[in-house]
């Protein structure tokens, strides 16, 4: 590369990630650096650095239990978009062809970008006592059956799998899509069963895009605030909410940032754990 | 076994439509208080039209959209291409550094941001938005765009410079043309990460200055009227026509 | 000629050019929101008004401090008045731009809550009480205890709100204690965490409490003497109860953030807001009581806060809120975090 190459590729990186630079990873540092004070260091309050926020968080059962909530609810879901979706992208990517692939995967995708708190706050109508899902069953069974599934957890999990489905689906289908005909032709032919090539072949084949998937569902709902509020009643109370009311409420933002910090450290754990099949998802 | 496949594939649709649904019905649904059964009225769709505070965020948002996304696509298309077009040491970590704006909870990036604007004295408004939504979009063109130019025939870029074209000739004449789907694609992208942007924008807009996914936010939890659903079921038709042209351009889910 | 002219001329040209947008910052549905009442406003002294809302005190007060300049009138409920004068969150009333003050009861406007350091920094407004109502599909008959809140017929259809000062307080009243100096803690604990397992939801504002109470979701929820008869005046099922155990009283003040840029434009509406004629409309459609006395004068005997506030075997069983000092609210919040948590 010669000096005026390089003076052009650095003209066209620079404001980009002077941008990134400014909107997210100062921002980032300064929420570490916030983390360790004593008060929010605006106006006249006097502030001093301190650890207190941390040994609050550790010493204090409460925000483990939230934080294990949190942990527990992005699991489930994540495991619910991944059996929901599996079979799903399978049918999408395997069974269909031409021009009906192409509508229904379109179909799948675009409830995504519909308004996300208008869809949680459908399903509030949807799942409540004498709500949509109520009438519906009973208008079906012969017999009576009362459905309230409104401020409960399986609420939150429904809700969020509803949001982070298209997601799965989407990494799934195209990391299947990449699976060679000739491989499944081959071990059908030596005899396997489908079971088998399933289990040793297709999964394997699938394994990236099924881990980018639970990476993108797992990350954002382990900090997912206004889902669990809006549906899970007095189960909705996670470690989101909590950070969310440190912020908005409580106004006491150092404690807030350390919550943040410690989540965004659980979050980066996860996502180096995760890193060589996403690194593997991404070619 | 097929059968089989597409009435799973139903059932799924049925769940994923389901609320969308429920919804736009609810729109049309005379109760204040979302009552069952179904009593069809307009009602709500008119006071939307006379509702100042609702008509106002949603101009809001679609302004700030316009400006995030152009201003995205221009800094995220500039990157793409440098990154594209040259090898140099640390372009991996460069590449990697795209990663944190998609996958930190928007919860952290969010907080961090309100407390970052605030201790340089930018605070919260408009302008704290916009700052925080273009970096949230600036991923999504880049890779959108450098996804494109994977496909693209390097020796015709070195042809044309063969031929003495100038470097910023070839870029205008031959990359930018065979780019311009990904960067269509990029600016809808980055249009509709801002436009539906909750969390970021609950702790960076200003009071009396909220766009529509924040107002919609305080509705829900302070008190919540059909208007509601029906600015929503315009929002989801405009944002699904604006997908479909999105992906006339992308091509998601053709064959690669 | 020119010297008549002029004055009237002026008068005229006042309103229209000194034409201000206030902000007001309040509870959801709470009166300040009102369509007619603003509009009336408007076209009287042609400011505009928009409005912010919030869900708690500790809410209210953030957004003061997080978003200076940003409010003209704010709603603060007397028990916080201090903490926000203290914070120098809100500005002194300016007695001589709130000529409807001659009308308020003196003993509200003297109320030591709203003059921290000797001087008015909230405009009573309006009390009223922080009790519960039933869905009288479930109760044919108003139950009279609290112990309603704890019974298990009604587990998964009871409702209080997300607060942890106004739960803390709401369990010392349901165990016999005086809620502005509370003793027995344990008791409370115990009492709460029983409570828990009833509960179906949080509410967090009028439209949610008359969703879910429409919807049947809630068959007993707390709620605020107000708040209820806006309901029952709106055709919800619902009766509200002052029970024997007794209710929460509350006076809220409006009162003028410091980094207010519109003073003269937040005093002129909140002279509005205790103006008789408006009070008087506003209780037909359901409010709380009002501190203006030829208001309440003005109330016909029918009216809801005639007939449930003004009697006094009621008012008798009220205990009006003060101001919690900070390591008690903190103790609040942190064992209804506690207890929220461990759900």
């Amino acid at each position: 590369m010669t000096r005026a190459e390089r003076i052009r590729a650095l003209g066209l990186l620079a404001p980009a990630y002077l941008w990134l630079t400014v909107a997210v990873f100062l921002p980032l540092s300064a929420m570490a650096f916030f983390s360790l004070l004593t008060e929010v260091p605006f106006g006249e309050r006097e502030w001093s650095f301190t650890i207190a926020n941390y040994t609050e968080v550790f010493g204090n059962p409460v925000y483990a239990t939230l934080l294990w909530k949190s942990l527990k609810l992005g699991f489930w879901v994540t495991f619910w978009c991944l059996v929901l979706g599996f079979p799903c992208a399978w049918i999408l990517a395997r069974m269909l062809k031409g021009r009906s692939r192409e509508v229904l995967f379109l179909l799948v995708i675009l409830p995504f970008w519909s308004n996300a708190l208008v869809r949680i706050f459908s399903w509030a109508i949807v799942l409540r006592g004498n709500g949509v899902l109520d009438r519906a069953v009973n208008a079906v069974l012969p017999w009576d059956v009362n459905i309230n599934l409104m401020f409960s957890e399986p609420a939150i999990i429904i809700g969020l799998v509803h949001s982070y489905l298209p997601y799965v689906i989407l990494t799934t289908y195209l990391s299947l899509q990449a699976i060679d005909e000739t491989l499944i032709e081959a071990a059908r032919s030596l005899g396997a069963r489908w079971p088998r090539i399933l289990w040793r072949l297709v999964l394997p084949l699938a394994l990236p895009g099924l881990i980018a998937g639970a990476v993108l569902v797992f990350v954002p709902v382990v900090g997912s605030f206004m889902e669990p509020r809006l549906l899970g009643g007095r189960f909705g109370t996670t470690y989101g909410t909590l950070i969310e009311d440190q912020f908005v409420a409580v106004f006491n933002w150092p404690l807030g940032a350390a919550l943040s910090f410690i989540l965004l450290a659980v979050v980066l754990v996860i996502l180096a754990a995760a890193s060589p099949a996403l690194r593997k998802a991404a070619t | 076994m097929i059968v089989v496949a597409r009435a799973y594939l139903g059932l799924i649709l049925v769940f994923l439509y389901a609320p969308i649904i429920v919804m736009g019905v609810m729109s049309l649904n005379a109760s204040e208080f979302y009552a069952l059964p179904f009593d069809f009225s307009t009602e709500w769709y008119e006071r939307l039209f006379a509702n100042e505070e609702v008509l106002a965020a949603s101009w809001r948002s679609v302004w700030i959209a316009l400006v995030v996304a152009t201003v995205a696509t221009t800094l995220g298309t500039m990157a793409s291409l440098a990154l594209w077009r040259h090898d140099f040491p640390g372009k991996r970590i460069l590449q990697a550094l795209l990663f944190p704006p998609i996958a930190v909870p928007w919860l952290i990036i969010g907080t961090a941001m309100l407390v970052f604007f605030f201790g340089i004295g930018l605070g919260r408004g408009t302008p704290a938005v916009v700052l925080g939504h273009v970096a949230l979009a600036l991923p999504y063109v880049i890779i959108t765009v450098t996804a494109r130019m994977q496909s693209f025939d390097r020796a015709l870029d070195e042809a044309a410079r063969s031929l003495g074209a100038r470097s910023w000739t070839v870029a205008r004449k031959v990359i930018l043309p065979y780019a311009s789907p990904g960067i269509i694609a990029g600016w809808l992208f980055a249009f509709a990460v801002s436009f539906d942007q909750f969390v970021v924008s609950y702790f960076l807009a200003e009071p009396g200055d909220s766009t529509l996914p924040v107002l919609i936010y305080t509705a829900i939890r302070k008190g919540f009227t059909p208007e509601i659903n029906a600015i929503a079921t315009i929002i989801i038709a405009v944002s699904m026509t604006l997908m479909i042209v999105a992906a006339r351009f992308a091509r998601f889910g053709g064959t690669r | 000629m020119k010297t008549i002219l002029t004055p009237a001329a002026l008068a005229l040209m006042t309103p229209m050019a000194l034409a201000d947008e206030i902000r007001v910052l309040n509870w959801q549905g709470y009166g300040t929101d009102l369509d007619w009442a603003i509009a009336a406003f408007t076209e009287a002294t042609g400011h505009t008004v928009v409005h912010e809302y919030f869900t708690s005190e500790q809410e209210m007060l953030t957004k003061l401090r997080t978003n200076p300049g940003a409010y003209d009138v704010v709603l603060i409920n007397s028990a916080f008045t201090p903490q926000a004068q203290a914070e120098g969150l809100i500005t002194p009333i300016d007695p001589m731009k709130v000529p409807n003050l001659a009308d308020v009861d003196p003993a509200l406007v003297a109320n030591q809550d709203l003059n921290p350091g000797g001087a008015l920094y909230g405009v009573p407004w309006t009390w009223g009480l922080t009790s519960f109502a039933v869905n009288t599909g479930d109760f044919p008959e108003a139950p009279t205890s609290l112990s309603v809140f704890w019974d298990p017929a009604f587990k998964g259809r009871v409702s209080i709100r997300d607060d942890a000062l106004e739960a803390v307080q709401f369990a010392a009243l349901a165990t016999g204690q005086n809620i502005n100096d509370i003793t027995d803690m344990d008791a409370v604990k115990a009492k709460l965490t029983e409570l828990m397992p009833q509960i179906a939801t949080f509410w967090g504002a009028e439209t949610d409490w008359n969703q879910n109470m429409a919807a049947g979701q809630f068959a007993v929820a707390t709620y605020w003497s107000g708040s209820a008869a806006r309901s029952i005046s709106e055709g919800l099922p619902v009766a509200f109860v002052v029970p024997e155990e007794g209710a929460i009283g509350w006076l809220d003040g409006l009162s003028i953030p410091a980094s207010s840029t519109k003073q003269d434009a937040a005093h002129a509406f909140i002279d509005w807001m205790i103006d008789p004629d408006f009070y008087v409309k506003w209780e037909a459609e359901g409010a709380p009581a009002t501190s203006n006395t030829a208001a309440a004068a003005a109330l016909p005997e029918e009216s809801f806060n005639r007939k449930v506030l003004g009697d006094p075997a009621v008012v008798a069983r009220v205990q009006f809120m003060r101001p919690v000092a900070d390591e008690t609210r903190e103790a609040y919040l942190a064992l209804w975090q506690e207890l929220k948590a461990g759900q």
